[in-house]
């Protein structure tokens, strides 16, 4: 791969994780991912449990099936929206790369607690040996 | 609620107040925050104050990476919001958010990194962040 397709990929890729994690940001969108996650659903079934019109509804499952969350297939007469989970492990992925790290760092700054308290400790002492 | 997050509570050794120098004291941070195993070379620079930047250049034989960001909230010792632009994010602006809880002579951190949803930011709607988009609009600039 030439560095240019190599900054395309990557620039796609952050492009589709900032759509994905704006489509995420919403809590009626949770809410619709999670009654996919248990199963497939019509249009009108995923929107019946919520206070808001069809056409807001409606409006919600258009970000997610632009963020590539969620996909529409028709049967017969009825739409019918799913989950796609490989869109979610992109995320998933992300959040697990971050929590590795800060993990981590956090392992590393309490070894240095531990030191700069072991720095603290031995530095009086050490002054204190004369007069004992 | 800004979408998927990662949050790590963990409670630590120390009073609040030496935790927080260790995130904004650029002597101690390069102490700690280079992920790189073995002999690194690290320089830190920071200026602690809402609107104010910090990086942290960190170098091992093999590679070298820059993290830089930018203070949004600075309450010593209890709280640290800045965000955070590196090669894990892709470059891409993230928000860190650390809260210290004192527990006695121990103090939980919590720490929370999320990605900063660009419509969220555009659009405005969560609470109490007048100043902070502006801080972020001048990072923003700065970057591009």
């Amino acid at each position: 791969m030439t560095e240019i397709e190599a900054r395309k990929e990557l620039a796609s890729r952050t492009a589709r994780l900032d759509a994905l994690f704006a489509a995420l940001a919403d809590p009626t969108r949770r809410a619709i991912i999670e009654r996919l996650s248990r199963s497939e659903a019509r249009v009108t079934d995923v929107a019946e449990p919520f206070r808001m019109s069809l056409n807001a509804v409606s409006k919600h499952i258009r970000v997610l099936e632009a963020s590539g969350v969620v996909e529409r297939h028709r049967k017969g007469r009825d739409h019918i929206l799913s989950i796609n989970t490989r869109s979610l492990d992109e995320v998933d992925g992300w959040i697990e790369r971050m929590r590795h790290y800060w993990e981590q760092r956090l392992d590393a700054m309490e070894r240095l607690l531990l030191e700069l308290k072991k720095d603290q400790k031995s530095g009086p002492k050490d002054r204190k040996r004369g007069s004992r | 609620m800004m979408g998927p997050t990662v949050r790590i509570r963990r409670r630590v050794k120390a009073t609040a107040e030496q935790v927080f120098d260790l995130w904004t004291k650029p002597e101690l941070m390069v102490r700690w925050m280079s992920p790189f195993p073995g002999t690194v070379v690290c320089e830190a620079s920071c200026d602690p104050r809402p609107g104010g930047t910090f990086s942290l250049f960190m170098s091992s034989a093999e590679s070298s990476r820059e993290v830089t960001g930018t203070y949004v909230q600075v309450d010593r010792p209890r709280k640290l919001v800045f965000t955070w632009i590196g090669p894990l994010t892709n470059h891409v602006k993230t928000l860190v958010t650390v809260e210290l809880d004192p527990r006695g002579d121990e103090t939980d951190v919590v720490l929370t990194h999320e990605r900063l949803p660009t419509s969220a930011i555009v659009d405005g709607h969560t609470r109490g962040w007048g100043n902070i988009l502006d801080h972020l609009a001048d990072a923003a600039a700065q970057d591009s």
